[in-house]
């Protein structure tokens, strides 16, 4: 019995992540993750600025995806403040949200197609047409990556003229992509001997783990928190989450592509249906409503799984912030996952929880 | 709901029965006067959370540990032995996010003052 | 630049011992070994400004050091749009010997600081260090928190800063452009 240490700098973990590895041969015995590598105080930094100051703190928990924490954030705030969303404007967060879980998806595509030694032909693919949504958003939010774009009740302004046309265009252009990364993934053996059989997670294990997102829904639990407890717009728009029973590294990953399918439509949907309107919302400083220490709980489907605030409010700032980040509690079922199975397929069950380490750490 | 720390083990071993089979989160909330533990738990068949609150005095703060029923409660119960200062009793817990931590006040409590020199061990 | 370059004096003085091992060595062929050596050094100087460090600009190997956010631009730098490959930055290694440039892409926390430092032992000389983003230059929006460095340059010594949060892949572009600049010469500092 060896013990390894797969220390914090890897080409293949996703982020800083320390694993302490028992290994007997080829089976590894225990797998102990370590992090840390990247806390920064994010529940107390956000104790000493006022609301509408930190939804850059927010954005950098999830750097893959950043406006959809954003949108819980504000979400929060607007829940304990009692402030409406304009009918308009929840049409617009939803195209957005749509096309960020776009983009967060082919990243994940990419860098777990890396991992399994596929190198580098879907990861050019994959950023390519990352960089085609990335470059819609930059339209409509103005930056990259880092969109402080949400505001209380709205948006910081509109979507520009002629963006129909152009998503649909890409949102054509991604329809037919989708199809051919399949292809060419499942048609390759080396790939599918690698993913199926391996990681399984029975479903009595993923309910008391308490695991989120594609990882649940690949273990036959059908929850999505847009359609058990829909918000926004969710409940007019039809569509249904997608479930597979077998929890093996596959399951999870044939149900994000297919949440990359049903992403498209649900884009597509959202901008035939949008009224006409006002989406812009309010700039503002000093908040004061009129009780103190009011509690709000805000529940989310971010593209890694569901993201939940429990808010403590004040009058000017919050008295505390409890984030609940899908990363971290997908990464502390991966001591269960990786008992029995080989070194090698360590790296396949990480690809497949698909983590981002700054919210781990927060 | 409110609830005392010595029914604790008993109410969730209730509510768990009763069909809440996914915990959510474990938080707590330091308001000066008294810590306050919450636990967060979900039916995900009708798809409703309750809250179950416990009130601790800052000096004596410990639960017990409900890894027993939800193994899901493992990282949520280290973390707030490390950010709150909050001992959990029936299992040995270690530190999580600050490895190598030799403050003597928990992060996330109100007397913790920002930028105060600590020395980390190397 | 490395924290101790050769001076004139040391230069001189290994020359002397490597041409004292070298004439011993002649001595058995009887080759006239005055002549030939001093042909010899005469080329190796005229070299070792040219077209050593003409060959050490155009073909950086970065070392893949992405920790958090900026690591998603530095991705976008290596595929396929924004091209890496194509100036001489091959995709980015793994190990760090055989690299020449690490980037420190994302904020560095206390725990984290070991790990750099040997990390950077292990390079072999000369090493260059680029900050990317922010939180690598100075701290960046953590500057208050308890856990953070507050800059690299408390840890290592940075030849070039590149700003943004994140900086866009074309700023890392501008930013490994002027570091070849300052190995070439041109500029100072």
């Amino acid at each position: 019995m060896t013990t390894i240490n797969i220390g914090p700098i890897h080409p293949s973990t996703h982020g800083v992540l320390r694993l302490v590895a028992e290994i007997d041969g080829d089976t590894v015995v225990r797998v102990e993750p370590h992090i840390g590598f990247l806390h920064r105080g994010v529940e107390k930094l956000v104790e000493t600025r006022m609301y509408m100051q930190s939804p850059p703190y927010m954005e950098k928990l999830d750097y893959v995806a950043p406006m959809a924490y954003d949108e819980v954030y504000v979400a929060a705030v607007e829940k304990a403040l009692g402030v409406d969303v304009k009918e308009r404007a929840m049409y617009v967060r939803v195209v957005l949200l749509e096309l960020q879980r776009i983009a967060s998806h082919l990243l994940w595509l990419g860098t777990m197609a890396n991992d399994l030694g596929q190198l580098f032909t879907v990861f050019m693919w994959a950023f390519r047409d990352r960089d085609m949504v990335l470059r819609l958003l930059e339209e409509a939010a103005g930056a990259r990556m880092f969109y402080v774009n949400m505001r209380l009740g709205g948006l910081i302004r509109d979507l520009p003229e002629g963006f129909q046309e152009k998503a649909d265009e890409v949102l054509d252009y991604l329809d037919k992509r989708v199809k051919e990364y399949e292809d060419y993934l499942e048609k390759n053996p080396i790939f599918m001997q690698r993913m199926r059989g391996v990681g399984i997670l029975s479903r009595e294990d993923a309910l008391n783990l308490g695991v989120t997102g594609p990882v649940l829904r690949g273990s036959g639990v059908k929850y999505d928190v847009r359609k058990n407890s829909p918000y926004y717009v969710y409940d007019k728009l039809y569509f249904e989450p997608q479930v597979r029973n077998e929890g093996d590294c596959f399951a999870r990953y044939k149900v994000r592509m297919l949440e990359l399918r049903s992403s498209i439509r649900l884009a597509r949907m959202a901008m035939e249906k949008m009224p006409a309107g006002d989406a812009v919302g309010m700039q503002i400083r000093l908040i004061l409503p009129e009780a103190k220490n009011r509690i709000v709980t805000v529940n989310r489907e971010l593209p890694r799984g569901e993201c939940f605030m429990y808010l403590v409010a004040d009058p000017q700032k919050p008295y505390r912030l409890s984030i609940r980040d899908p990363s971290f509690i997908n990464l502390a079922a991966f001591g269960e996952l990786a008992k029995g199975a080989r070194t090698a397929d360590l790296f396949a069950i990480l690809g497949s929880l698909d983590m981002v380490m700054g919210g781990v750490d927060r | 709901m409110k609830v005392e720390r010595q029914d604790l083990t008993a109410q969730i071993e209730g509510i768990k029965k009763g069909g809440y089979d996914y915990l959510v989160k474990i938080t707590a909330v330091d308001y000066e006067k008294y810590l306050e533990v919450v636990y967060i738990l979900r039916n995900t068949e009708g798809s409703q959370d309750t809250t179950i609150e416990v009130e601790l005095d800052p000096g004596d703060a410990w639960v017990p540990s409900i890894m027993g029923f939800y193994k899901g409660a493992d990282w949520y119960e280290r973390e707030l032995y490390e950010m709150f200062g909050i001992e959990i009793k029936g299992r040995h817990v270690e530190r999580l996010l600050l490895e190598k931590w030799n403050g003597k006040i928990a992060p996330l409590r109100k007397n913790f003052v920002w930028n105060t020199p600590y020395e980390t061990s190397d | 630049m490395d924290e101790t370059p050769y001076t004139k004096e040391q230069f001189m003085n290994a020359e002397k011992e490597m041409s004292k091992l070298v004439l011993d060595s002649m001595k058995k062929y009887e080759v006239k070994p005055n002549v030939m050596f001093a042909k010899l050094s005469q080329v190796t100087k005229a070299m070792s400004k040219g077209l050593i460090n003409w060959s050490r600009l155009n073909s950086l190997w970065p070392m893949q050091f992405g920790l958090s956010c900026c690591a998603i631009e530095l991705m976008d730098f290596g595929a396929g749009r924004m091209d890496a490959e194509r100036k001489g930055y091959l995709f980015f290694r793994g190990t760090p010997r055989q690299t020449d440039v690490m980037v420190v892409a994302g904020w560095v926390t206390k725990s984290m600081v070991p790990e750099i430092k040997r990390l950077y032992e292990q390079m072999l000389r000369p090493r260059y260090v680029i900050a990317f983003g922010e939180c690598a230059t100075c701290g960046g929006p953590w500057w208050e928190s308890y856990n953070i460095v507050k800059g690299i340059d408390q840890v290592l010594p940075v030849d070039v800063y590149v700003v943004g949060c994140p900086p866009k892949p074309e700023n890392l572009f501008a930013g490994f452009i002027k570091l070849q600049k300052k190995i070439g010469g041109e500029i100072e500092g």
